[in-house]
């Protein structure tokens, strides 16, 4: 690679690089400064933010980075391009609710001495996403899920003193350990057959080579092992549970929503332009006639939501609960990949949107109760709405949000999904995402109706959170009820992003 | 078959029985011994494709050094020379018989009826080095880079897990 191509691509990834520095600044901010542990999260927010209003001003930046010397022209280790811009800007947000989300923590505070690694592998966790949602090679794609999937099991055993801490650390090290192995086997085969990692190397192998279909399927379905751990699609999602329920909630939140939507970009990416030929007038894709994405999509996605609404069903430990949900929502969002169309990946894209700001607003609210309470257990809920009415009232609007029903920003979500599936005339899959969405009514009204109708057996706490906490929660809660109503800006928004680059 | 071919087929059946041994080994130390032959064997492959400075990292770092740190680890920590590991299986032979099967015809398709592509081996350098250093600080410096930070999470992972808390110490 030439010097002038180099800083064509440094320039290209600045968010990144963002990133990255900042979090040498926080290992070294750290190792100077002991005892100000209470900048951390200033210092974690001040990256972030700056990272944001960079990628923000390059939303419609394009181009590829890091191309090889001596290869065709639209090959390169990232591609940038405004789909790419969308993840990052979701999950450089989301970083930054989650930081204010930690630093009220208990959990996390209890561990006070450790508090600057906390902040670096949160930082890891969010470059490990940024390179997942570009990259267009797979030997990044894998280095860039390593790097992630690190970070992350180290979070989650972040209070070592808890044993469902180090439970959870310790199942989610061995499930990512295998099904890591698993996609690094798929890579080896799909580079033994192609000749290079390069995804547009891969497509154009695809509609020229000669092909064993079977080797490529297997080689496939051990990719999709990897990609399918880390957004918890069914049958990959057994640590799920027990790592949700056992991490510190904060880290839960985050990787329920950021962690995921890296997952997804990744998956898109991977389909788009490892696989489809041409894209019709309609905005459907072709795709190369190898191996049948959409069937293996919808039935694992079918999978996926049946299996977590229905086991969402029995549990009594509301951060379960919402690990399960969790899983749902895979389900649901893999369904709009799965109608492989730019109108799919719209409703993707819209439901992540909305998914993240509802989805990190109950699993706040849970958190301040339990700072209070010390439980997550529904019984302990019993009467808390009207001992805690603004929380209360929030977690509300969480919750039906998250089943789906108007006028919350839930409903625009699942609406534009429905949408994209019946237009793909997968009238069938609808419906079964439909009779999934009212199961899933059971166990979120449940929660409220705990709050408001059960009589509780001793009196229930006074839940008083402090100012910033309830701005906090207003910040989530009233654009989840705006978006229900006026929702173009983030209609107009996602249709901005359906762009690739190159493909 | 050449002498390169039995090469291949010896330093093949080291790496595979003794990676047998080590998840069967009923006993730590003998499964963490049984383990310098598996790297072993590795290295011995590596050489044969001609990727000599693959195979002296992996003597160097896998038998020099992560080995040798488990096998410290297991001498140093108490009684776990002596714990038995739970080994065993349940209906050992239809297992054996379904899964080779299995596996056997997937493998068998896998590895003799796909196109792979060739590469021609036939080097003119003498050693892999030079062309690994260009690519790593010219192609794949992301990669490098990248690499780079992976390790210093990790490490800082790890220290994290290592450490003690401070209400531990008070105890």
């Amino acid at each position: 690679m030439e010097m002038n191509s180099l800083y064509d691509s440094l320039s290209l990834i600045a968010p990144e690089l963002i990133i990255s520095v900042t979090l040498l600044v926080i290992v070294l901010f750290d190792l100077i400064f002991k005892n100000n542990k209470k900048m951390l999260p200033f210092l974690s927010t001040v990256g972030l933010a700056v990272a944001l209003i960079t990628q923000a001003g390059n939303l419609t930046d394009g181009g590829f980075a890091f191309s090889p010397e001596n290869t065709p022209l639209f090959y390169g280790m990232l591609t940038i391009d405004s789909f790419g811009a969308f993840f990052k800007i979701l999950v450089l947000a989301a970083s930054m609710l989650i930081i204010y989300f930690s630093s009220t923590t208990d959990e996390v505070n209890e561990s006070f001495d450790r508090l600057g690694e906390y902040y670096t592998l949160i930082f890891g966790m969010v470059l490990g996403m940024m390179f997942m949602i570009s990259a267009s090679d797979l030997i990044l794609i894998y280095l860039s899920v390593e790097l992630l999937s690190l970070s992350s099991y180290v979070l989650a055993g972040f209070s070592k003193n808890k044993t469902r801490n180090n439970e959870a650390a310790l199942k989610y090290l061995l499930f990512g350990a295998f099904s890591s192995g698993l996609m690094l086997f798929g890579i080896s085969l799909i580079y033994g057959m192609v000749g290079s990692t390069n995804l547009t190397a891969l497509n154009n192998f695809l509609q020229t080579g000669s092909i064993n279909l079977f080797t490529i399927t297997i080689s496939l379905i051990l990719v999709f092992a990897g990609i399918g751990y880390k957004i918890s699609s069914a049958p990959f999602h057994f640590w799920t549970p027990d790592v949700y329920e056992g991490a510190p909630i904060s880290i839960t939140a985050f990787l329920s929503v950021a962690s995921k939507a890296a997952g997804f970009a990744l998956l898109i990416r991977f389909i788009r332009v490892g696989f489809v030929s041409y894209v019709d007038s309609e905005g459907f894709w072709k795709l190369s006639e190898v191996f049948d994405w959409q069937l293996l999509l919808v039935i694992i996605a079918i999978l996926t939501m049946t299996l977590g609404n229905f086991s969402a069903l029995w549990q009594d430990n509301l951060k379960r609960m919402l690990a399960y949900s969790s899983i749902a929502h895979a389900g649901y969002m893999l369904l709009g990949l799965a109608v492989m169309s730019d109108q799919g990946v719209l409703a993707v894209l819209v439901y992540f949107f909305i998914y993240a700001i509802m989805n990190i607003g109950a699993f706040f609210i849970v958190m301040l109760i339990a700072n209070r309470i010390g439980s997550e257990n529904i019984d302990d809920y019993d009467g808390l709405g009207f001992k805690a009415p603004l929380l209360g009232v929030s977690l509300g609007i969480f919750l039906v949000s998250l089943t789906g029903i108007p006028p919350t920003a839930g409903f625009i979500g699942k609406l534009y999904l429905f949408i994209a599936l019946v237009d793909a005339n997968m009238i069938a899959v609808a419906v079964i995402a439909l009779l999934n969405t009212v199961v899933s009514l059971y166990y979120y009204i449940r929660v409220l109706k705990h709050m408001y109708l059960v009589k509780p057996s001793t009196e229930p706490p006074v839940i008083k959170p402090s100012f910033n906490n309830l701005i906090f929660v207003l910040i989530l809660a009233v654009p989840t009820i705006i978006f229900g109503i006026y929702f173009t800006p983030i209609l107009d928004f996602a249709k901005q992003c359906v762009q690739f680059f190159g493909v | 078959m050449e002498l390169y071919d039995l090469i291949f087929y010896f330093f093949a059946i080291v790496t595979v029985v003794s990676a047998f041994m080590v998840v069967t080994s009923k006993n730590i130390v003998h499964a963490g011994f049984n383990l310098l032959f598996t790297f072993f064997g590795v290295a011995g492959i590596y050489v044969l494709l001609g990727a000599d400075f693959i195979a002296v990292v992996q003597l160097l770092v896998y038998v020099g050094g992560i080995l040798i740190l488990l096998l410290f680890g297991i001498m140093l920590t108490n009684k776990i020379t002596s714990v038995e590991l739970r080994t065993g299986t349940a209906h050992i032979i239809p297992a054996v018989i379904g899964v080779g099967i299995f596996w056997g015809a997937l493998t068998a398709i896998v590895a003799f009826k796909t196109d792979w592509v060739e590469v021609n081996t036939a080097s003119t350098e003498s050693t892999t080095i030079i062309g690994l250093g260009n690519l790593l600080l010219t192609d794949y410096v992301l990669i490098f880079e990248l690499l780079g930070i992976l390790l210093l999470v990790a490490l800082i992972g790890a220290a994290s897990f290592a450490r003690r808390e401070i209400e531990e110490l008070k105890d």
